[in-house]
């Protein structure tokens, strides 16, 4: 065997925790699109299997958005994190073991809440709706991979640390923290009245602001650069970056709850802070986009950095569009409509995913040795590209028009109003189609790169990777 | 930031100060809110004898309650009416009030939901739906309104041939609008018992109804002129018998006439199913028809301002047919003289002569619109 150099090393001993948590996350990819079709399909016809009670509409709804944030998001995190802090510290991932059998206990622990949830033991928290009696199982398991991650960071070579490190670190400790907060609030000790909703809102919107988004920021924090092989532009915003999301993102999440039976300052203190989240966000934005665009070029021949720079440029938009919808002026027209489908849609698919599909395309051929066909990726990446600008252009009208015709109390509720947003739930209907068929085809590419041939991969590891 | 402790504390800090406050502080601030009455006295304290609002829910609709979480129907529908400054629910007569942090202190699921595809239940069970309107509703929505997007639920059904007197009759689209019988399950008598519990038709000390004549002066200004001020230069014993009917109208617990459940708050009804109160060629005519509906009810085809409408209005009250002469005066003054209206006050004498020359009449019998409009033109 040659020498390896250091990378590969370290590439090597996240070989089997990076397969395991990508493999999973690509399974949970899959429920979540055939969850999202049904769903999609039973507003365009309530009939569409209304019979089976498995999967009426508010449970499908729901299953959907758990598969997508737990199983996708959270095995896509520990995957990428875990890959990315390893090569940061110059240090091998250890407890290969340990992780991959918290990982085991992770996906246990969601496909039993999924199976509670679709059997009708839903909770009725948001984002917490899996029964409470599976909590305990992913928190465990949660803190397990945590605790190796900080292991893998306690070894760093270079004591200096940089962007991605505090993005994914705080990402990975924020989790815990929150859902202990929630578990404690809402079931051991539970508050009263509309302080579950306050408490419950808090959590599963802080959910993507303080652990999807952080991780998605910090992949794109060391891609972008790793790729164009030059430093990131003003990078000594970063830190100013990443201190402003830490301190107001946990604050402007309830604006959601304006005009609502809950103390007026909360919904307030949302809408101020979400105003000063332009801060953060034109710092990301700044330093991805002002680096990318140093050499255009080769972003868009890398398709790992395309599809990182449309994650980014879709996190600018939607957070400015954030903003804007937080102000109550255009909240109250846009409140309680499918324009929340659009936040989360954006956020969760439009920003987050991609970047991990990119993180997925840059770390998988170093992990394994093996290519993903350049026709494959290209077609996931246009496919994506035109599903989910499909999929958010339809929230973001059939929202509107929500949102302005509901305003009109002449007009009947759902003869008129919502009749009127049903072509906008046909059209995500075919977007969640082309959504399916995208991400099938990542799916496949990733599973047959690391499963070449399932029934020799146990004896022939060491020749492909030399290879 | 390179110090993996000072780091650590360094991100808790930022998510515990945001926890401080909304967790501790919200909770200290209205943790301990308490059922109280619909007005204090003016030392704040609670009156004697006075009913404590909001009321717990029922064991069955508690019950329910469960069954509408594992559903998932929050999914859709919220349970909070907004303050009217930040949307449309008072308008859209979803609510007589903003909901408040009081009204949901003894529920043990708080499902304020965040999503509108389908309407808004707060109020849900003062609407005036029976429960076998309910239980259609839940097996096939469709089937009441054919353009609603709720999925309809035939598992907490079964259908039976031989149906008995508690079972629930559906004319079901996927049949070609056949009648059949459907029977209730466990399930579904616990959920409808819920949304019949949803209501929130009481004030509280710190949020009362929303003003109407504030809320309807633009309906005002553009049909008769500013009639607000009319109302507020009437006669004191003319207001007086206008306020109490308004309260008659208004309310849907024993003793009320549940009037608005039909006909709005805004007295425009429903179209195609209630007629309009407001600027109606029957309220503004012969008093003794009123008088007579609003004791006995009124079933068949009737045509209100050229429009026809066919529907039953059972006989007013809570129970059906109690209210007094004197509900009955005031509530046809107050319809009388709202929303743009301006005829003479009816008065508890008139309404007894009516009720002794029915005295035959079976109770409960419904009138029809020939039995009181006059058979020569």
């Amino acid at each position: 065997m040659s020498e390896e150099s250091p990378d590969q090393i370290i590439d090597r001993s996240a070989k089997y925790v990076f397969s395991f948590f990508l493999s999973s996350a690509g399974l949970w990819l899959l429920a979540a699109a055939l969850f999202a079709y049904l769903a999609a399909a039973k507003l365009t016809d309530p009939y569409f299997l209304s019979t089976c009670e498995f999967l009426t509409y508010g449970k499908i709804k729901v299953a959907q958005a758990n598969a997508f944030v737990y199983g996708w998001g959270g095995n896509a995190i520990f995957a990428v994190s875990l890959w990315i802090l390893a090569r940061l510290s110059q240090a091998e991932v250890r407890g290969s073991v340990f992780l991959i059998f918290a990982g085991v206990i992770w996906n246990l622990a969601i496909t039993f809440g999924l199976l509670g949830i679709l059997d009708g033991h839903m909770s009725g928290h948001e984002m917490l709706e899996m029964p409470s009696e599976v909590w305990p199982a992913m928190l465990v398991s949660y803190l397990i991979i945590t605790f190796l991650a900080l292991v893998i960071h306690r070894s760093r070579q270079i004591k200096e640390t940089i962007a991605p490190q505090w993005f994914i670190l705080s990402a990975l400790l924020w989790f815990p923290a929150l859902f202990l907060i929630a578990w404690n609030g809402l079931e051991l000790n539970p508050s009263r009245g509309t302080l579950q909703t306050v408490l419950s809102m808090w959590y599963g919107q802080s959910l993507i602001w303080l652990w999807l988004t952080p991780v998605a920021l910090g992949a794109a924090y060391y891609l972008i650069p790793a790729v164009l092989g030059r430093t990131i532009d003003k990078y000594y915003l970063a830190v100013f970056g990443f201190w402003c999301i830490a301190a107001l993102a946990p604050w402007s999440v309830l604006h959601h709850l304006e005009g609502g039976p809950v103390p007026m300052w909360i919904p307030a203190i949302g809408t101020v802070m979400s105003i000063a989240m332009v801060f953060p966000i034109a710092v990301a934005s700044t330093n991805f986009h002002s680096t990318a665009f140093l050499d255009i070029g080769k972003v868009w021949s890398s398709l790992p950095l395309r599809f990182v720079i449309f994650g980014t440029l879709s996190y600018t938009v939607s957070s400015y569009i954030g903003v804007v919808f937080s102000l109550p002026a255009v909240a109250k027209i846009t409140q309680f409509t499918i324009i929340n489908e659009f936040h989360f849609n954006q956020r969760v698919y439009g920003f987050f995913s991609m970047i991990i599909f990119g993180a997925v395309y840059f770390a998988l051929p170093r992990i394994t040795g093996r290519e993903i066909p350049k026709a494959a990726k290209s077609f996931h990446f246009w496919t994506s590209t035109f599903g989910v600008l499909l999929l958010l252009l339809a929230y973001l009208l059939g929202g509107l028009t929500h949102g302005v015709l509901a305003g009109q109390p002449t007009l009947p509720w759902s003869s008129s109003v919502i009749q009127s947003v049903q072509p906008y739930f046909l059209i995500t209907k075919i977007a969640f189609v082309i959504l399916a068929f995208s991400q099938f085809v990542f799916v496949i590419n990733v599973w047959r790169v690391i499963f070449p041939n399932p029934f020799s991969c146990c004896f022939s590891n060491k020749k492909e990777v030399s290879a | 930031m390179n110090n993996l402790a000072k780091f650590i504390l360094g991100i808790f800090i930022t998510l515990g100060i945001a926890w401080l406050a909304f967790v501790v502080g919200a909770r200290s601030q209205y943790g301990d809110l308490q059922p109280t009455a619909e007005s204090l006295e003016e030392d704040g304290s609670v009156p004697v004898d006075s009913d404590l609002f909001p009321t717990a829910f029922s064991g069955i609709a508690k019950q329910g309650a469960e069954e509408y979480a594992a559903l998932g129907c929050v999914t859709c529908h919220t349970q909070q009416v907004r303050r009217v400054e930040a949307g449309y629910d008072v308008d859209r007569g979803w609510g007589l009030r903003p909901s408040a942090p009081r009204d949901y202190v003894l529920q043990d699921h708080v499902l304020l939901g965040n999503s509108r595809i389908g309407p808004d239940l707060t109020n849900l069970g003062s609407r005036g739906h029976t429960n076998e309107w309910m239980h259609q509703h839940l097996y096939e929505p469709q089937s009441i309104d054919s353009s609603s997007l709720c999925p309809p639920s035939p598992f907490l059904y079964q259908e039976v041939d031989e149906p008995v007197h508690s079972d629930i009759e559906v004319s079901s689209k996927p049949t070609g609008g056949n009648t059949l019988y459907v029977r209730p399950s466990v399930r579904a008598n616990r959920l409808v018992a819920y949304l019949q519990a949803l209501k929130q038709d009481y004030e509280l000390p710190e949020v009362s109804f929303v003003d109407e004549e504030m809320e309807e002066s633009t309906l005002v200004e553009t049909t008769q002129g500013p009639v607000a001020a009319d109302l507020s230069s009437a006669p004191t014993w003319l207001q007086a018998q206008i306020d109490a009917g308004k309260e008659v109208y208004m309310k849907a617990a024993s003793g009320g006439g549940m009037c608005f459940t039909c006909h709005q708050t805004n007295g425009q009804g429903l179209a195609g199913q209630f007629p309009p109160l407001a600027g109606s060629d029957w309220v503004l005519g012969d008093k003794s028809r009123l008088i007579k509906i609003s004791m006995y009810g009124l079933m068949g085809e009737i045509e209100v301002n050229g429009i026809k409408y066919n529907n039953v209005m059972a006989p007013p009250g809570i129970p059906p047919g109690s209210l007094t002469d004197d509900q009955i005066a005031n509530v046809l003054t107050y319809i009388r003289n709202d929303w743009g209206n301006s005829a003479s006050a009816v008065s508890a004498e008139e309404v007894a002569t009516v009720r002794a020359s029915l005295k035959g009449r079976a109770p409960m019998q419904m009138f029809t619109a020939p039995e009181l409009i006059p058979p020569v033109q």
